[in-house]
């Protein structure tokens, strides 16, 4: 299946009912063809909503919009009509986190009248829910803060690491959060004693990871190749050496997109090409093989069988792999 | 399906001190019929939309880099902004036709400057076009007197705009020019009141754009008329009167901030270098690596055209502290007359030693 959009394509999900698109006009695009037009402005950040059931949005309109098929509604907004920059859902807590400049605040799907709003001193530029939907993390210049979702009045523990950070995830056990960087590099800390750990020797920025194979593997965009970080033990990739598969030196892995269930992986590329493979099996195969816009959004589904990907150019499709 | 290059979005920097009069340039530009879509990045919150236009806030979020250089500072705050620019992207046209930061009247605009440069999906997606300072023509001497803020705005920029020209003397107006060179000789001066500038003097000026050092300011490594050094080439051909850089023409006899400039003790100042001979092409980059290395932090910008020998093409080349760009450009004309010049512009320069410096890399 594939679309054409007059607009920049900024984030593909999947949601209980299939592949979504969301768009640099507002508007929030189901595969079966129907949309909303939700946002005044872009859509900047993406999530599946915690039921499964569409997916939550935030724009430069400062607003939290949840759209499903038939109907979209305004769940939260920014304190001062700031831009949310980043958002992430928890569906085993129903908790929704975005940031808003040096904002970051929390959202009950359940609850209409729950919210948090806990202050950074420098902006923030990512945030990801622990596994159980307990933690934050939000990422943001020196490091990394973790609060915990539901406490009103807390001190954040602070994870410390000069220089820029542009994004978080958590690992699957919940023992790792590791951060992108501005300066093409990772870094990572084990929950239990903070030990930093350094993951570098990209040759530009990192902007995607993705946790497969019961969260054994890592893998970055950000390199040639998809880079495969070895999450086993409890010392995580500490002293151990990254490995890449894909390489291509004409092009640069610009998302990669995984399921941590399932031990497959998608990574869309600079040239507009989409491969799907399997880290423990042999050879890529190519969902989208010609080449165009770089590939600016992609998914897997949660059954590792479908990508979502769109293109700079407005081209979008969702394929088997 | 093909490769698409999309136009880089140009991006002016309007710089310049508390009350100079960027507020009512900024309104011009948002409010005159130009059939144009521009995105203004502003310091107060608030996101305004003016018909097709867009008011940002920014918060001057500076951070350094990690590669451990204290003059490699960037705006985290622009690198973010733009990002989200871009979102609003249609496929193949531009978001917007450009964006125009302003900085509030103490920022440094070297961190807007290098975010440009340094950051590769800024890069990738908008071009930096010019830095242009204003300053207040009635009490900017004062200003430069006790703000290094804002000598800096006036070193950093390609183009100055000297506003409120109707509250000073046409000798007040010169005084302040000389002065205004003497920190910046690279950046022409338009005056203007009440903000009245052309537009097209303000944006659309190609300040950052390699290929076009030249076009700018032909004359920026020669001094002004009348002052110790000026040399007459081609440029210098045209009638006096019709100057549009408004440059001093040193004919007013009245020279008591003269070439020397020992009325004031300015910490910032440009140095004018140039050579007749050809430079060998490894000495000068070594020597340019290392002068930059050395000393980026106080050398707020860097521009030149170099005659490397044995090479047919021009060696242009610009720097933002230690961050440098060059490249070899089109061909030497054939009238054109081959010759290097460079001009530093910075704090505690030491002139002496960098036109020694300069002149040991002839070939």
């Amino acid at each position: 299946m594939s679309f054409t959009f007059d607009a920049q394509i900024t984030a593909a999900l999947f949601d209980n009912s299939g592949a979504i698109f969301t768009l640099g006009d507002g508007s929030v695009r189901f595969e079966d063809g129907s949309y909303n037009a939700v946002h005044d402005g872009a859509i900047l950040c993406a999530a599946v909503h915690p039921s499964g059931d569409g997916v939550v949005t935030g724009g430069d309109d400062g607003r939290v919009i949840w759209s499903r098929k038939t109907e979209a509604g305004v769940l939260a907004t920014s304190v001062n009509g700031q831009w949310i920059d980043s958002i992430d859902a928890s569906p085993e807590s129903k908790l929704i986190a975005f940031s808003s400049g040096k904002t970051l605040s929390v959202i009950d799907a359940t609850d209409v009248y729950f919210r948090r709003d806990y202050a950074h001193e420098r902006t923030v530029s990512g945030v990801a829910f622990d596994p159980k939907g307990r933690r934050i993390a939000a990422s943001t210049y020196g490091g990394c803060a973790l609060w915990y979702a539901r406490i009103e009045k807390q001190k954040p523990t602070m994870l410390k690491w000069a220089g820029s950070h542009t994004g978080v995830a958590f690992s699957p056990d919940g023992n790792f959060v590791v951060t992108m960087m501005q300066d093409a590099q990772l870094h990572g800390w084990r929950l239990k004693d903070s030990k930093d750990m350094r993951m570098g020797g990209y040759p530009s920025k990192v902007r995607s990871v993705a946790f497969l194979s019961n969260g054994q593997l890592m893998a970055t965009s950000g390199a040639q190749g998809a880079v495969l970080w070895p999450f086993i033990g409890a010392n995580g990739p500490m002293g151990r050496e990254a490995t890449e598969i894909g390489y291509d030196e004409g092009s640069l892995v610009t998302l990669v997109a995984a399921r941590p269930k399932h031990g497959v992986l998608a990574a869309g590329l600079s040239d507009g090409r989409v491969w799907w493979a399997d880290p423990a099996g042999q050879g890529l195969n190519f969902v989208k093989a010609d080449r165009g816009a770089p590939i600016a959004a992609l998914a897997l589904s949660p059954d590792g069988r479908l990508v979502a990907w769109a293109d700079e150019d407005g081209n979008a499709g969702v394929v088997e792999a | 399906m093909t490769d698409t290059v999309a136009a880089k979005i140009p991006v002016t920097v309007l710089t310049g001190y508390l009350g100079a009069g960027k507020t009512t340039l900024l309104n011009r530009i948002l409010t005159e019929d130009h059939g144009k879509r521009y995105a203004v990045i502003v310091n107060e919150f608030g996101e305004i939309g003016i018909d097709n236009d867009l008011v940002v806030g920014a918060d001057e979020d500076v951070f350094e880099m990690n590669n451990g250089c204290v003059c490699c500072t960037v705006r985290g705050d622009l690198i973010r902004v733009v990002a989200g620019l871009m979102k609003r992207q249609r496929p193949g046209k531009p978001a917007f036709d450009a964006i125009i930061v302003e900085t509030t009247g103490l920022a440094d605009p070297g961190p807007v400057a290098q975010t440009f440069f340094v950051d590769e999906d800024v890069k990738a997606k908008t071009q930096l076009d010019s830095v242009t300072a204003l300053v207040d023509a009635k009490h900017v001497m004062a200003r430069l007197d006790d703000s290094k803020e804002a000598r800096e705005q006036v070193a950093f920029a390609d183009r100055i705009i000297l506003n409120k020209t109707d509250l000073a003397s046409e000798a007040e107006l010169i005084a302040v020019e000389q002065r205004l060179r003497k920190l910046n000789p690279l950046a022409p001066i338009t005056r203007a009141e009440r903000a009245n500038v052309p537009l097209d003097q303000v944006l659309g000026l190609g300040g950052f754009d390699l290929e076009r050092i030249l076009d700018i300011n032909p004359e920026f490594a020669n001094p002004a008329h009348g002052e110790v050094g000026h040399v007459h080439d081609e440029h210098c051909g045209h009638d006096h009167h019709d100057h549009d850089h408004g440059h001093d023409h040193g004919h007013d006899g009245d020279h008591h901030h003269g070439a020397r400039g020992h009325a004031h003790n300015d910490d910032i100042k440009g140095v004018s270098l140039s050579l007749d001979r050809p430079l060998n092409g490894v000495k000068f980059t070594n020597w340019l690596d290392r002068l930059l290395g050395e000393q980026g932090q106080n050398i707020l910008r860097a521009k030149g055209i170099i005659d490397v020998q044995g090479e047919d093409r021009r060696m242009v080349f610009q720097a933002v502290h230690m961050i440098l760009e060059g490249d070899l450009q089109r061909e030497w004309g054939a009238t054109e007359r081959r010759w290097s010049r460079a001009v530093f512009i910075g704090r505690d320069l030491d002139e002496a030693a960098l036109k020694a410096g300069f002149e040991a890399c002839a070939a």
